[in-house]
């Protein structure tokens, strides 16, 4: 070897060797914890990256805006999986429902130690406690159905099936009487499923407009549908546009329905206030609002800024929208009063899809 | 942090063996290339760092698929989903679909997906791969971003008569049967070969997405595939050869969950025919070539879970001409002509769609009277009804000087056109998409010599590449996904690659170590504040190497092979990453020769550091697991 291919040689070498000692850890956060619990705040549940990943709960605290992410892994050291759909609590337990995972994780809603599994479900969407003993899941199952999984709360084993319109989505109680939006999953449908809570029977299937995903009670005790609409084969158009239905839970009938103009958008995620006087929903990018006094729908945005995710905290009276970014990093949840002004944003998981108000 | 230790293993390691026993199964496979398959190929490209899999190499993985060759072979990192599942090659940081995947000279690349699950590959279907690295948009069109992978056959003339078969069996009930028949004439040659595979996958792994981490077995990855491959050689004169190729290939894949999810019942199958046809005429001063290709692809996917089956189909036919001439002795002309026709059906376009390119091409290079030094001159001019496709040059230069040293630079302008999906996928594809495009640049230099019994190469290579109008799927203010040309990529880095070997006797060891440090950022986005700006790419790993060491010693040889990915984010902010793996794999073969039978009994033992390591995101990857079989070789020679 002479000089030259020495001092060749040499230098590649020493090059490696500096890349070698190059500090490539990326750096990590550390969340952080509210010294009180999970007490007072709300749970923001992040669907994940699609594909492989997993998805997250963040924690919004009220008394100083503290936001604390991954609150489930962070405890228990494992994560929540694909994909996070929702949450709610119940008896001071959280139950956090994961779609592809076929789970609903069970935790202590103070601290979020996990308490135990829910398993054996297909695509669960939404947790409903009935009693201290008894919950409900709504699924999509597998394929062109839609199902209700009853839940021993005590053991977490799955009791009972109740079959639903396709795909069940959002649950709400009225009285003793469950009404399941069946948003038609992977399919379609057209109704909400009205079931005894005592006896887990179906009363009856109320027809409202296309694919219902959404619902409120309202301060007049009725109870308000979004539906989705219905698209045609290859997603380019709505068949059905969305509506905004009422339904008279004394009667089961549908009292009210006001139909969407756009053929290329679908409403969603239909929120209400403290006072249950006003309803408010993402449609068009924009946030729009809707007294349920009002005769027709409201032709201008409250916000105009689309977002993937809404909710209306009842306590601290302020709308908190979800924007999901490139759906590939960290989201942001934005803040705002009541007439729609900003308040503050803080960052959420990826992809922020829904709230839940503790 | 833990790099150190893996490049202190990189440099003690080595690449496969290229030794007497590996060159005795070449011998008697006896696939020596006496072909050009493609002009531009072997003559003008110069300037580009490329890497040669030869047909020795490829032995080695006979029952492997290509995915499995380039991760331990090459500098290339493979994006795997797992054992028998999807993967991609991303070249210098760049993106799956900016690799373009050549059969000999023929684009195979999915024109609805526009790229090319390289795990579908056998390597057995294969006489060499030739990686050539940096942007070719002059000289393959199209894709030619990153990098291009050239796949290759080649059928001997006067070899006799060749039968061969092997069967091997292994982890996971993996059990697979190749056979082959070869007539070599003088002024003829015919070869047939078949595979088939099946494997269940089923293995064991530790699933950290899920309480106390229990230990679970591959649940849907039953993999079944078998495939043919018929080629024609003819001398029609002796100056005029003509060659046909039929291959076809069935695929039926069950699609695993990822370690979040519960469970899965997707299914995939997949089929290509592929059938070519090419004459060359080579003469003194001018050579001729002409092909047609014609490829037919369909894919059925299946997920009765969400009540899912997307089916599809798209059709290819190339047609391509070239020349080959010089004007003085001291260059050499290459002008040619492609078309390329491809349509596509599937429901999720409404109706079938169809996209007629046209590309003219040329090339010259200037050599020096002793051939140390050339430059060469490439361009490409493509047209595609109201699209605008960027005209692409390259200027290349190679060079020898201070005897053992040899230098390589590389500009060139390079462009992707948009996928059928990108168009036309009924919801957010967009007509009106451009093609991506970009420069890139790099700079080799590259030493080799011999002293005795020893012999090394040690190479580096500087890149630089930028990537305008990157295609993204990305939600509008209504949530509604479309394609657009959102994001610029730029792409820079070094590449190291190390060979040293050592011959006594009948005795043969070779060592080798690659490294890469890649930065592939994000440098413009559509959407306010994106937090993905200036970070890196999503399972790009910055830094990654190999290293191998080969032991040969008469007609056996052992070699073990090491590779190593750096931290990999799997979030465009770069907030949340897979941490490194290291992997090693081992293997053994030995060689029995007889007069005309011939027998080779290998050992494949993989992950045999028992390490659990994810590629991709909680997609689960294979423990310690092992490959053994045999095969059978006969040669009959022609009467002479």
């Amino acid at each position: 070897m002479n000089v030259k291919q020495l001092i060749f040689a040499s230098s590649i070498a020493f090059a490696i060797s500096m890349m070698g000692c190059k500090k490539d850890d990326p750096e990590t956060t550390n969340p952080t914890t509210p010294a009180s619990g999970y007490t007072n705040g709300v749970f923001i549940t992040n669907e994940g990256p699609y594909g492989t990943g997993t998805g997250t709960v963040s924690f919004y605290s009220r008394s100083n805006g503290s936001v604390s992410s991954d609150i489930f892994n962070t405890k228990n050291s494992f994560p929540l999986g694909n994909v996070v759909q929702s949450m709610e609590v119940y008896n001071s337990k959280g139950y956090i429902v994961v779609n592809n995972a076929g789970k609903v994780e069970v935790v202590d809603a103070n601290s979020f130690a996990s308490v135990g599994t829910i398993t054996g479900l297909t695509s669960p969407r939404c947790f409903l406690g009935i009693t201290s003993s008894k919950g409900y899941i709504s699924q999509f199952g597998s394929g062109a159905t839609g199902e209700v999984k009853v839940i021993d709360l005590n053991t977490n084993a799955i009791t009972g099936t109740i079959a639903t319109g396709n795909g069940a989505d959002a649950m709400v109680k009225v009285g003793n009487t469950v009404y399941v939006a069946c948003s038609g999953g992977f399919t379609n449908d057209t109704v909400v499923t009205a079931i005894d809570a005592t006896t887990n029977a179906v009363l009856t299937n109320i027809n409202t407009g296309a694919n219902p995903a959404s619902m409120q009670l309202d301060a007049n005790g009725k109870l308000w549908v979004l539906c989705v609409g219905k698209w045609n084969s290859s997603y380019t158009s709505l068949v059905n546009t969305g509506s905004l239905v009422r339904i008279n839970p004394a009667t089961n009938t549908v009292e009210l329905s006001l139909p969407f103009a756009s053929t290329t958008n679908s409403p969603m995620h239909l929120c209400i206030d403290a006072a249950k006087t006003t309803l408010y929903y993402l449609y068009n990018g924009g946030v729009y609002v809707q007294p349920i006094a009002a005769p027709s729908l409201a032709s201008a945005p409250l916000i105009n800024r689309g977002f993937y995710s809404l909710g209306y905290d009842p306590t601290s009276n302020a709308i908190f929208a979800g924007d999901a970014g490139n759906f590939s990093s960290n989201g942001k949840v934005i803040r705002y009063n009541q007439a729609g002004v900003v308040l503050d944003s803080f960052a959420a998981g990826i992809i922020p899809g829904n709230f839940c108000f503790r | 942090m833990n790099f150190f230790k893996t490049s202190i293993c990189v440099f003690c390691c080595a690449h496969a063996l290229l030794g007497n026993a590996q060159s005795l199964v070449d011998s008697i496979k006896q696939l020596k290339p006496v072909e050009i398959s493609s002009l531009r190929l072997n003559e003008f490209s110069s300037g580009n760092k490329c890497e040669t899999i030869d047909s020795a190499m490829l032995n080695k993985y006979a029952t492997s698929n290509l995915a499995d060759v380039l991760t331990n072979e090459t500098q290339v990192f493979v994006k795997s989903y797992g054992l028998g599942s999807l993967a991609t090659t991303s070249f210098r940081g760049a993106g799956a679909s900016h690799t373009a995947v050549l059969w000999n000279g023929f684009n195979i690349e999915s024109p609805m997906l526009g790229l090319l699950d390289i795990s579908l590959i056998p390597s057995f279907f294969l006489n060499d791969v030739r990686l050539q690295y940096g942007g070719a948009g002059a000289l393959w069109g199209s894709g030619a971003v990153g990098g291009t992978i050239l796949l290759n056959n080649a059928l001997p003339f006067n070899r006799g008569l060749t039968v061969s078969a092997m069967a091997s069996m292994g982890s996971y009930n993996d059990a697979q049967q190749q056979a082959s028949v070869e007539v070599s004439k003088r002024k003829f040659a015919s070869s047939l070969k078949i595979f088939n595979h099946q494997a269940t996958n089923d293995f064991t792994f530790t699933n950290i997405a899920k309480r106390g981490f229990p230990e679970e077995k591959q649940t849907n990855a039953e993999l079944k595939a078998y495939g043919i491959l018929q080629e024609n050689l003819f001398q029609i004169s002796s100056h005029q050869k003509l060659n046909t190729r039929i291959w076809y290939q069935n695929n039926d894949r069950n699609l695993p969950p990822s370690m979040t999810e519960d469970k899965s019942v997707a299914n995939q199958k997949d089929d290509a025919l592929r059938a070519s046809t090419e004459w060359q005429r080579t003469g003194e001063r001018v050579a001729l070539l002409a092909r047609v290709a014609y490829f037919n692809e369909g894919i059925n996917y299946t997920d009765s879970m969400i009540h899912l089956q997307s089916k599809s189909r798209s059709e290819v036919t190339i047609a391509e001409a070239e020349s080959r001439f010089s004007i003085t002795k001291l260059d050499a002309v290459n002008i040619g002509f492609n078309n390329t026709y491809s349509q596509a059906s599937t429901l999720d376009y409404g109706v079938n769609k169809y996209q007629n390119r046209t590309a003219l091409f040329a090339s010259y290079k200037l050599h020096t009277k002793n051939n140390n030094w050339n430059v060469l001159l490439s361009a490409r001019q493509e047209f595609i009804k109201n699209t605008s496709i960027p005209f692409s040059p390259t200027i290349g230069v190679d060079g020898k000087f201070l005897k053992y040293f040899y230098v390589k630079m590389n500009i060139a302008k390079h462009y992707r056109i948009p996928t059928f999906n990108d168009l036309y996928w009924a919801q957010g594809g967009n007509p009106d998409l451009k093609p991506e495009n970009g420069w890139s640049e790099e700079i080799s230099l590259n030493h080799q010599h011999e002293i005795k019994s020893i012999s090394w190469y040690l190479g580096a290579s500087l890149f630089n590449r930028t990537i305008d109008n990157w295609i993204l799927w990305s939600p509008n203010a209504a949530n509604v996904w479309s394609a657009g040309n959102v994001a610029s990529v730029w792409s820079r880095g070094v590449e190291y690659k190390l060979n040293a070997t050592y011959t006594f006797k009948k005795l043969k060891v070779k060592l080798s170590g690659l490294y890469n440090y890649v930065l592939s950022t994000n440098e413009s986005s559509a959407i306010v504040g994106d937090a993905s700006l200036h970070k890196q790419l999503m399972y790009v790993p910055i830094q990654n190497a190999q290293g191998s060491i080969s032991i040969g010693y008469r007609h056996f040889s052992v070699s073990y092979t090491t590779i190593y990915a750096g931290y990999r984010y799997t979030s465009t902010d770069n907030l949340v990453f897979l941490k490194p793996y290291s992997v090693s794999n081992v293997s053994l073969n030995q060689l029995i020769l007889l007069k005309k039978w011939s027998f080779r009994i290998f050992v494949q033992l993989n992950n045999v550091w028992n390490q659990t390591y994810q590629v991709m995101q909680y997609r689960a990857m294979p423990l310690l697991n092992a490959q053994a079989g045999v095969g059978i070789y006969f040669n009959k020679p022609n009467k002479p």
